[in-house]
């Protein structure tokens, strides 16, 4: 699973399959995200806590739903990654609780107006994506591990707090200097 | 409309992974439909989710998961975009805040006005919408937990500064001096309230069994 940090999960990369899907309805297309992406999100899941087959399950829905919303994704918004990781966050809290959390979020997200003249520019969402993991590699360990502990586990500042045994504002001051330090990698794109 | 108070990168980050609980999911939300910077933000902390997606671990799907997906998509095609207008800047915060909306103003103090909003908590928090007539003084109260706070509406202003419409105020275990309603315009806030608020000076005692908070 080692790839050089920065190179795209799929050949062509995931933004053209996705458009792919939008504009022709592409199977092809799926299955090479589906192999790409499912097993990556299903392992999210479980590190948020779902078991096994309830992780498999929902990592479908997730590839399911690229697939009915491909026409809505906009490489103006990110990444094709960032916008699955959205999507498997917003499939799981529509999951776990019985509540508006996810309708929400979908509404937050209608509210990032894209402007639908502008063509797709994936020179400049792969530079995006290429510039935040390299921010991320770079940085210090201890950020490093606030930052997974909250992305990939989804875990609470509280409980972050009592796993590593340490006061809620360092787990806080250690998450903003992260994510300052990655905005700031971005600056200079628009 | 400028806004000037913005929710700290740690919890826009707590939003993007969906570790708020709800009221607060919706009072940072409530923000964001009013300011373009923090959604911004937003998106480029969801690269980061994409990125620890990218370089992630993998856990095996199962044989035949994928053929099942796989016929499955006739009977979803995709979706084509709707070519609808998008909603109004203005209506967005209220449309937000309306999908927990179903009681009734409250007389709590004069001028000042309560309706609490039906969001589910399991961490007991409290969330309602706080409405003031112009240059109404609030007592002085000590926070013990936490008070998110979102301006609809109008304008307040306390120690740390003038908060109108789209301001977000993070307010911790500390004391807000002498807060006030702007002259001019009521004004609403929405308000996700965690633990106590404790009333400081004889007028806030006075008031405290008023206010219930
Ligand atoms: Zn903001």
């Amino acid at each position: 699973m080692d790839q050089p940090s920065g190179d795209a999960l799929t050949d062509p990369p995931p933004e053209e399959l996705i458009a792919q899907i939008a504009l022709a309805q592409d199977k092809n297309a799926f299955a090479t995200l589906f192999d790409a992406y499912a097993p990556r999100v299903k392992f999210f899941l479980m590190r948020q806590g779902a078991s096994p087959d309830s992780a498999e399950e929902l990592a479908q829905e997730v590839l399911l739903t690229v697939w009915r919303k491909a026409s809505y994704f906009s490489s103006q918004r990110g990444s094709a990654s960032a916008w699955i990781f959205t999507i498997a966050r917003n499939l799981r809290i529509d999951e776990t609780r019985r509540n508006k959390r996810a309708r929400v979020y979908a509404m937050v997200e209608e509210f990032d107006d894209v402007d639908p003249d502008t063509p797709h520019d994936l020179v400049s969402s792969k530079e995006h994506a290429l510039r935040v993991r390299s921010a991320i590699g770079e940085l210090p360990v201890e950020q490093q591990e606030v930052v997974r502990l909250s992305f990939v586990e989804g875990a609470p500042h509280s409980e972050i707090a009592q796993r590593l045994k340490l006061p809620l504002g360092t787990i806080k001051s250690r998450l903003r200097l992260a994510m300052r330090r990655m905005r700031k990698s971005l600056e200079d794109l628009a | 409309m400028k806004i000037t108070h913005h929710p700290t990168d740690e919890t826009l980050a707590a939003f993007v992974n969906a570790t708020l609980c709800e009221g607060n999911t919706l009072v940072v939300a409530t923000h964001l439909a009013h300011c373009p910077a923090c959604r911004k933000a937003v998106r480029e902390m969801s690269e980061v989710g994409g990125g620890l997606l990218d370089k992630g671990e993998t856990t095996p799907i199962s044989d035949g998961a994928r053929e099942k997906c796989l016929a499955k998509l006739d009977a979803v095609p995709p979706e084509p975009t709707e070519a609808g207008t998008p909603m109004p800047e203005a209506e967005r915060p209220m449309s937000l805040v309306s999908l927990y909306e179903d009681g009734k103003w409250q007389w709590v103090g004069p001028g000042v006005y309560r309706k609490f909003l039906d969001v589910p908590s399991l961490e007991g928090t409290r969330v309602f919408m706080l409405k003031a007539a112009p240059g109404t003084r609030l007592p002085d109260h000590r926070h013990v937990g936490t008070e998110w706070t979102c301006v609809l509406k109008g304008a307040f202003i306390h120690d740390h500064g003038r908060f109108g419409a789209g301001d977000f105020d993070e307010a911790d275990d500390s004391v807000a001096h002498n807060p006030y309603v702007e002259e001019g315009e009521e004004c609403i806030c929405l308000v996700a309230l965690n633990g106590e608020v404790e009333m400081t000076g004889w007028l806030g005692r006075l008031i405290q069994p008023l206010l219930r908070l």
